[in-house]
């Protein structure tokens, strides 16, 4: 519950969205670049061939599909955040709802392009869509990554009309506080809402149940995103245990993204308000479980590998604690179980320098996290002589920042222009008399 | 047929605009519309309107996405009659992924059409007879009256709390 009335909601975050100051184009710009070096690096790999990327014998899938996990986890916490809160009636959501709702929508586009990337002949993507190609060869279904192409492109269309849907009522409060081009296009928009009754009774009822659909979706892509190594009988990756735990991992490294988004953001756009230290506490509780069941997870996947007797899979975890990556390891278990442990301690949740700096550790164990699975299973699988390590090379660095560069564009270029909080679901605490 | 004038009542409280619409009809006026900047139960309350058929949108939705999402997966794997790994043509189980995205993506689409056509959404006329304020903390109740007795219906919102706005 918010003490601020509707009218100092409005006010609070119509003010955001005032011309933007220079400096604020000058990151804009910065990032621009960001995404010029990344879009120049994959021209250069498109032209010259995936050799230029450090992939090969035996570890094909480096830092591409890691980036592509990375960002496919990053958008979960937007889903979990407004659908599955929304069910939970968690009403300490709603001044985050929006920005994570958005962060999802981006950082499934990022994570999109990577398949395209790792592709290195992207002209033959339509190869994946349900269509004949020249061979009149149809996509298998009984491929996990076929799977994917359909689980992440369900999510995007999905995430994408549960975050316009979302943004209907507050799009109409812009258009009606607004003259001249803005108004237009907040009109054009807003598809002539009104905030009738009928209106409501539809809406209110539509969004329940693209909350229940968003709720097994968001659930299933992750899933999907594990299968695609469980179903490989690769040691360290041909495991059960892989679904609930990339899901556990996702919904952690998207709470540290929604910490590591909504603290400037709050500071910048004087969100004290509204976005209070309660809010960024519940993360942080949150987070404690998260970080928790990933605990867990990491501990199952040792204890099975040892009581399973397999000779294989214990080498490859006995390497992986002590072999070329293992700072990787020790990494992941640092940033995503040992760091959020902090959270338990009061005063450290409520900290904001805090929370911000152990989400960024997590943001950093979640990405290492990724890179111990996907390069540590192929580089020490069955026969010793096939073992071989991987390193990224420029064009991959290059690609990677292009990616980092393109969501925190994309994000700057929403905040100024759209309602970043939303304002509905605000009022909704708000208390109504005048 | 009476010419009718519409006018909106604007409140400051949901509970204030949800009596005004409760004594509309005793008072001899017709409601037209509640306005309102958030979902109000207690004004949706006041009209005893049935929930809304969005979910039969949805349903038709899932039920078809359900069909396709597997049907697509069986007629891909028919054109190519190719044993792999021992697994069968037409797999079930790895099918049902493909038919629980597709029961998911389509299941939204009709949500979505669903909540346009019942919302009656794009609705740009409907601006004309929508106060601004109405988006952000006042709740707006519209009604009609024949020619005439203007005065009275705004006389009916004055005495209830509110202020009244004539649309033409």
């Amino acid at each position: 519950m918010t003490d601020l009335t509707c009218a100092q909601i409005d006010r609070t975050v119509l003010n955001t969205l005032e011309r933007p100051r220079p400096r604020y184009w000058v990151f804009v710009a910065l990032l621009f670049c960001g995404v010029l070096l990344g879009a120049g690096a994959w021209t250069y790999q498109i032209f010259v061939g995936i050799g230029v990327g450090g992939q090969n014998i035996p570890v094909a899938w480096g830092t591409y599909l890691i980036n592509f996990v990375f960002w496919v986890g990053i958008a979960h916490s937007g889903t979990l955040i407004s659908a599955i809160l929304h069910l939970f009636r968690a009403g300490w959501r709603n001044p985050i709802a929006r920005a994570a709702e958005t962060m999802t929508v981006f950082a499934v586009c990022c994570a999109g392009l990577f398949p395209f990337i790792h592709l290195g002949r992207v002209w033959q993507v339509y190869f994946m869509l349900p269509i004949p190609n020249q061979r009149l060869l149809w996509p298998n279904f009984l491929s996990p990554l076929m799977f994917d192409v359909v689980a992440i492109s369900t999510y995007l269309t999905v995430s994408s009309l549960f975050w316009y849907t979302g943004l209907l009522p507050d799009l109409a409060v812009v258009r009606d506080r607004s003259t001249g081009l803005r108004h237009k296009i907040f009109r054009l928009l807003s598809l002539g809402w009104t905030g009738a009754h009928h209106h409501w009774l539809n809406y209110s009822r539509g969004y329940l149940f693209f909350a229940a659909l968003a709720t097994p979706l968001v659930i299933s892509v992750h899933s999907v995103v594990s299968w695609d190594f469980a179903l490989g009988v690769v040691p360290g990756w041909h495991t059960t245990i892989f679904a609930p735990y990339f899901v556990a991992g996702a919904i952690h490294s998207g709470l540290a993204m929604v910490l590591t988004l909504m603290i400037p953001l709050r500071r910048i756009f004087r969100y004290d308000a509204i976005i209070t230290v309660n809010v960024l506490e519940n993360v942080a509780k949150t987070m404690i479980l998260t970080g928790l069941i990933v605990g867990l997870a990491y501990g199952t996947e040792y204890f099975i590998a040892w009581y399973s007797h397999n000779a294989v899979e214990w080498e490859s975890f006995r390497w992986r604690a002590m072999g070329e990556y293992a700072y990787g390891l020790y990494f992941m278990i640092m940033c995503n179980v040992l760091i959020p442990s902090l959270f338990l301690i009061k005063a450290v949740r409520r900290s904001v320098p805090w929370l911000f700096v152990i989400s960024l550790a997590v943001n950093f164990g979640m990405w290492w996290e990724r890179f111990v699975i996907i390069v540590g299973g192929v580089a020490h699988d069955y026969p010793p002589h096939a073992w071989g390590l991987y390193a990224p090379r420029l064009v991959e660095y290059c690609i990677m920042v292009g990616s980092f560069s393109l969501f925190f564009f994309l994000f700057l270029l929403f905040c100024k222009h759209l309602p970043s909080v939303s304002m509905t679901e605000m009022k909704e605490t708000a208390p109504h008399a005048g | 047929m009476p010419a009718e004038t519409c006018i909106m009542g604007l409140f400051k409280d949901e509970d204030q605009a949800a009596r005004v619409i409760e004594e509309m009809a005793a008072a001899g006026f017709s409601f037209r519309r509640a306005h309102s900047p958030i979902p109000s139960h207690r004004i949706l309350g006041a009209l005893k309107l049935k929930k809304g058929r969005v979910g039969w949108f949805t349903l038709a939705g899932g039920i078809i996405g359900f069909l396709s999402g597997f049907a697509l997966a069986i007629f891909t794997a028919v054109q190519w009659n190719l044993i792999v790994s021992g697994k069968p043509i037409v797999s079930l189980i790895p099918f049902f992924i493909a038919g629980f995205e597709f029961t998911i993506l389509f299941s939204v689409f009709g949500n979505v059409i669903g909540m346009l056509v019942c919302a009656r959404l794009p609705d740009y006329r409907g601006l004309e007879i929508h106060d601004p304020r109405c988006s952000g903390e006042h709740f707006g109740v519209l009604a009609a009256c024949e020619a005439g007795r203007e005065g009275e219906l705004m006389d009916f919102f004055r005495k209830k709390g509110g202020e009244a706005k004539v649309f033409a």
